[in-house]
């Protein structure tokens, strides 16, 4: 059964005349990783800030478990944790001490909790020097750590990729699916490139100008008939016969040497077992671009998303 | 309540644990130390025996008057001195010598430092949590902002008595060091508004100090409020010290008109009500200044209010 964690009805916001954000409405579940995606300027942390009410809404409202920002503004924010923008934590204390200082705010949060946290970000070893001399790597971890201490039924992450080496982006993915699929935790996480997060997302949902241009369901769990197509590019001799091979099973195009091809999933062992009785050498298969992305820029309506 | 006690140990953590506040301390030891060196060095210091002191009292006197008549500039000077002498050896009191108390009542102008370093902490308290970025992680808990605003401001006041506290009893060690422990309750014949007056040393430090921080208080206020509104820690402590200097000139400047006596400097020394002091201007009584005093207060704290709990947090 679905639960919903987040509701956003109707929400907008206007600074000074320019509507900023125009009208938003969607839900997100528990257990659920979200994906919040658009250009630079769309209105990302904008959005996020009402969420969790550093901002105003001009109209409309945020539910969080049912519970109101605007009204219930204690307990709706109880269940959040988040990251706004950037990991800005006290440069001078050290990461133990920062940690203290929110765990100080919420009643119940043992030290055992902190350790617990600590080490799921996997920062023990530099607790005790100060948040300062961090990484933006290290930054982002504790900015994480510091909004899970108090278990919340609700991640925001606001471009938590921004500025990590691929390394980096690969471990945040992991733990961000561990707690959606363990804690049932729902998880928002915003970012202005597709290709960094979509592969954890069970949803994305696109935004463009202040408004929702569409919500998509991303992975395996794709209603059948909807099933995702990966773009694939292979290298292989002899070309000529690869390509009437491939061709045999789906349309296929001849790039740069290169062999390219739409196909499911599943289709790319098959595909390559063929191949390989026919006697033809591969010596690259590299899936390339989800057609997702392929409409994230149709809908976008341009090429260079910065 | 455990939850706000909570908040602002947190405050009060993040105040100390910034080295700008340790260089304040350092700087208040230091000028006390200095202080307190030239005091040894050339403080020529009377000391009383119990048997000399009258003799020792008469010399002073005449060394006075010679003094006034090759220096007739200092004349109303050298006859307060005069007159304190004569009050001790009319009432047939041994003068105390000058030692550690009588040099925390000397260094009352250390408190302007006080005044200017909780500026500096009031000014920076709200502003630098913008600055640093922090004040989204601050605001997304569940406390209300007017709990944090008042979490904070409390941790102002805190800093502020101890480094009053401080600098009490930092000017006691070393006055006792340098010059000498004077007793835990030495008297002294002071000056007053009207005469002179035989008056506990202690009684006096408590006074002096407890005037001065009216203005204290009310600078810190100001200094709070227009870092709540501007967000910009140097505009407030700029404007908050340039006022705390200003303040008296100010007031004189407008002295004719009669609303002058509605300006806030001109209500913040209180002592202007005691010791036989004449108020600054007519019509201003101990309970006007309060009241004005209260007014102001309340304007600040509630312009502080509405800025910080009702205003957004946006970007830059
Ligand atoms: N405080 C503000 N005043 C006026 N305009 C703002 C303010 N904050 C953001 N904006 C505008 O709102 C739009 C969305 O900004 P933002 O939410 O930061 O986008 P994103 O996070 O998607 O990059 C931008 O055009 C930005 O210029
Ligand atoms: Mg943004």
């Amino acid at each position: 059964m679905t639960e919903i964690a987040m509701q956003l009805t109707n929400v907008r916001k206007r600074i000074g005349n320019k509507e900023i954000i125009k009208g938003l409405s969607f839900t997100i579940n528990r257990g659920e990783v979200f994906g919040f995606i658009g250009p630079n300027g769309a209105g990302k942390t904008t959005t996020i800030r009402m969420m969790v009410g550093l901002m105003k809404l001009t109209e409309g409202d945020v539910h969080i478990l049912g519970k109101s920002i605007k009204t219930e503004f204690k307990e709706a924010i109880r269940e959040v944790g988040g990251i706004v923008e950037n990991p800005e934590l006290y440069p001078f204390l050290t990461g133990a001490q920062n940690l203290k200082q929110y765990a100080r705010m919420i009643p119940g949060i043992t030290q055992e909790r902190i350790d617990e946290t600590v080490k799921l970000v996997g920062l023990e070893k530099v607790m005790n020097e100060k948040v300062g001399r961090y990484s933006l790597g290290m930054r982002q971890r504790i900015g994480i750590a510091q909004a899970l201490l108090h278990k919340p039924s609700v991640l925001i992450l606001d471009e938590p990729t921004n500025g990590l080496d691929p390394a980096g982006i690969r471990e945040i993915r992991q733990y961000i699916r561990k707690l959606a699929t363990e804690h049932n935790v729902a998880v928002i996480i915003s970012s202005h490139l597709l290709s960094e997060i979509e592969l954890i997302c069970d949803r994305i949902g696109i935004i463009k100008n202040g408004e929702l241009v569409a919500i998509q369901a991303v992975k395996e769990n794709t209603p059948a008939g909807e099933q995702q197509l990966l773009q694939v590019e292979m290298e292989a001799t002899p070309l000529e016969k690869a390509l009437e091979v491939v061709n045999r099973k789906t349309p296929a195009a001849q790039t740069n040497g290169k062999i390219t091809f739409q196909t499911e999933k599943e289709n790319i062992p098959l595909l390559i077992s063929d191949l390989v009785k026919e006697n033809i050498l591969i010596y690259e298969v590299q899936v390339t671009k989800s057609t997702l992305e392929d409409k994230f820029f149709d809908l976008i309506g341009e090429n260079i998303i910065d | 309540m455990t939850n706000f006690l909570n908040l602002i140990q947190n405050e009060v953590i993040k105040i100390y644990r910034l080295k700008s506040t340790w260089a304040m301390y350092v700087i208040l030891a230091l000028i006390i130390i200095g202080v307190g060196l030239l005091a040894k060095t050339y403080g020529d210091f009377m000391t009383y025996e119990e048997d000399t002191w009258r003799e020792t009292l008469e010399t002073e006197n005449a060394e006075y008057m010679k003094d006034t008549e090759e220096f007739p500039d200092m004349e109303s000077f050298n006859s307060t001195f005069i007159e304190i002498n004569n009050y001790y050896l009319e009432h047939d009191i041994m003068p105390e010598s000058y030692g550690a108390w009588q040099f925390v009542m000397e260094n009352e102008m250390l408190l302007s430092l006080v005044s200017l370093f909780t500026i500096i902490v009031a000014a920076g308290i709200l502003a630098n949590e913008f600055r640093w970025g922090t004040i989204k992680l601050l605001l997304i808990r569940p406390i209300s902002r007017t709990k944090i605003l008042i979490s904070k401001y409390s941790a102002v006041l805190i800093f502020s008595f101890i480094t009053f506290l401080f600098v009490l009893l930092f000017s006691w060690i070393i006055g006792g060091i340098f010059i000498g422990f004077d007793g835990m309750n030495p008297h002294i014949v002071l000056e007053k508004g009207d005469g002179v007056e035989y008056v506990p040393v202690i009684g006096e430090i408590i006074t002096d100090y407890g005037f001065s921080l009216v203005n204290l208080l009310m600078m810190a206020t100001f200094a709070f409020m227009i870092s709540s509104i501007f967000r910009n820690s140097a505009l407030a402590i700029g404007l908050a010290i340039f006022l705390m200097l200003a303040g008296n000139q100010i007031v004189f400047f407008f002295i004719e008109r009669d609303w002058a006596k509605y300006i806030l400097f001109a209500n913040t020394n209180l002592s202007q009500y005691f010791n036989g002091n004449t108020p600054m201007m007519e019509g201003m009584t101990l309970g006007f200044s309060v009241t004005v005093l209260v007014v102001y207060y309340i304007i600040f704290a509630a312009i502080t209010w509405i800025f910080f709990a009702k205003r957004d947090v946006a970007g830059h």
